[in-house]
């Protein structure tokens, strides 16, 4: 496994960013038990997990509150973990391009300095709380990118959600900076407005997977979007179980989530 | 540029390893000044790379943090690669580590398969400062086929003889420099003593690497370096070799790298 932390001027934010990327490639574990080590040759390509986080955090969450490494190494899956500060990923009304940055800029400078796949096929995002909103947003904004979209414990029937979360005591979120005057029902904020436009377009959406913790206070936040995805006939799959809004439930859902994606488990 | 730490398991050393690697790409000044910045993202695109080598008691961070390699990189659109050596010097060591096989074979595999950078001889070059002086001519003279360019800065070159080194030797812990060179504590008349390896290719009709070797005049390496470059000669191999004012410290390492850098067959661009 090759962990590389990157700084690089980013043209979309207009500051230096940092990202956290895992690439598999032989580790000890592979030398000493006699797995096949020989997949890191000239040329080699691998799929790719955008792995977003949540409010309050940045790109090393998922690396030090999870053992993400470890999954990536096990399904030989390349692993972008970048900054959003809490922006929701959105192109903010006061602020930065995050969505831009997130949707266009990563995935370019990624491709082209890192051996993964470019293609649809191989790309995929997930995240968690408002990243697993921001997963959805990411692919929905870029169907042609993302070919799934994994969210845990995601605020993402926004609209319902978003007055709530800029409420509670300490939140990060003022909504009028980040998505401006608008309303978000049926804004380019609303995940469900985004897929009707899509389904009006005849574009293929991305897959969809959530998960949400059952003592989670956005548990039933995430049931009135299970029923927005089902009314529009979207096919998502969906777990929940016993957790809370915790990296306990993020560590272990993740590893569902890399279950569900259809991963070759091996380099390209 | 974008600066990668990166630390990954080294096969070749059995145990983990951190490069800090400097990639070229779109900078602030590009993104204000520059009208069409250069296409650096594009897939096809590959970097020309110098590995570049730290010295005695040094590691991967020392070039980035007391230099400014990163403007010069990215004002010469070269991508860096600066791994750690301990203090090995670069070589086999008797009992140890097996440092000359991870800078000269795993280190270029690995980086160029995982970053874009041309895999052509002519777009790779190495270069080091004292020890990493050495370990830049051991490095390239193993595998003169990969290597267009080496660069000695102050650069212990005469190692196998040392003459001057004087009382600096004594400093490195005595077991450390058996487990390099062995309990006779000597290179001489091996492949890493740098006259008998440079005869060796001299006598196979090796294409050898374009040498360069610059030092301070009042550095205690220099009359080592100049035997050296003595020998050279006498076996017809020229390195073209610089004298300044200075001594064997950053300001020299500082100001040299970049006279290396204009050395260096650079194309100040990216390569397909």
């Amino acid at each position: 496994m090759a962990y590389i932390k990157t700084h690089f001027f980013s043209t979309a934010l207009c500051f230096g960013t940092d990202i956290n990327i895992f690439i598999p490639t032989p580790d000890a574990d592979e030398l000493l038990t006699g797995k096949k080590n020989d997949y890191f040759v000239p040329g080699v390509k691998y799929q790719v997990l955008y792995l977003l986080h949540g409010a309050y955090g940045d790109y090393t969450d998922w690396l030090h509150l999870t053992s993400i490494e470890r999954y990536a190494q096990d399904h030989k899956i390349a692993v972008i973990m970048p900054s959003a500060a809490n922006s929701f990923y959105q192109n903010m009304n006061y602020g930065s391009d995050y969505l831009t940055y997130i949707c266009e800029e990563l995935p370019k400078f990624c491709e082209a300095n890192f051996p993964i796949s470019p293609r649809r096929e191989d790309t995929f995002v997930a995240g968690l709380s408002m990243g697993g909103y921001g997963a959805l947003k990411v692919a929905l904004e870029r169907p042609d990118k993302f070919s799934c979209a994994v969210s845990l414990s995601g605020a993402i029937d926004l609209e319902n959600v978003i007055g709530g979360l800029a409420g509670m005591p300490g939140s990060p979120f003022v909504p009028q900076d980040i998505f401006g005057d608008k309303e978000i029902a049926g804004s380019d904020a609303d995940i469900f407005a985004l897929i009707r436009k899509l389904q009006a377009e005849g574009r293929e959406l991305p897959k969809v997977y959530m998960a949400i913790g059952t003592e989670d206070f956005l548990y039933e936040a995430n049931q009135s979007a299970r029923q927005k995805f089902a009314a529009l006939g979207v096919d998502v799959t969906y777990e929940e179980g016993p957790g809370i809004h915790n990296w306990i439930f993020w560590d272990a859902y993740i590893q569902h989530a890399l279950n569900w994606l259809p991963l070759k488990n091996a380099p390209l | 540029m974008a600066h990668l730490d990166v630390s990954f398991f080294s096969s070749a050393l059995r145990k983990n390893a951190e490069i800090t690697v400097i990639l070229p790409s779109v900078s602030a000044d590009d993104y204000l000044f520059i009208e069409d910045h250069p296409d650096y993202y594009n897939p096809e695109t590959k970097f020309q790379t110098l590995y570049l080598l730290h010295g005695s008691y040094g590691d991967f961070m020392d070039w980035g943090l007391l230099t400014s390699i990163y403007r010069y990189a990215q004002e010469n659109c070269v991508a860096v690669v600066m791994p750690s050596g301990e203090n090995s010097s670069y070589l086999t060591m008797r009992h140890g580590e097996d440092y000359l096989r991870y800078i000269s074979e795993e280190l270029p595999a690995y980086c160029t398969t995982l970053f874009p950078l041309s895999t052509k001889r002519e777009d790779t070059f190495i270069a080091g400062l004292s020890m990493g002086g050495y370990g830049a001519f051991r490095a390239a003279l193993e595998h003169p086929e990969k290597y267009a360019a080496v660069a000695s800065l102050s650069g212990n070159l005469d190692k196998a003889e040392q003459k001057s080194v004087g009382n600096h030797v004594n400093k490195m812990p005595l077991n450390y420099r058996r487990a390099t060179m062995g309990d006779e504590l000597s290179i001489k008349g091996t492949d890493d003593d740098l006259r008998v390896l440079l005869k060796k290719r001299v006598n196979a009709g090796a294409e050898l690497p374009a040498m360069y070797h610059t030092i301070g005049d009042e550095d205690f390496l220099r009359a080592d370096g100049e035997n050296f470059l003595a020998y050279a000669k006498e076996l017809g191999v020229e390195i073209e070799y610089h004298v300044h004012p200075g001594v064997h410290n950053w300001i020299f390492w500082d100001r040299y790298i970049q006279d290396v850098l204009a050395w260096l067959p650079l194309k100040k661009d990216m390569v397909r």
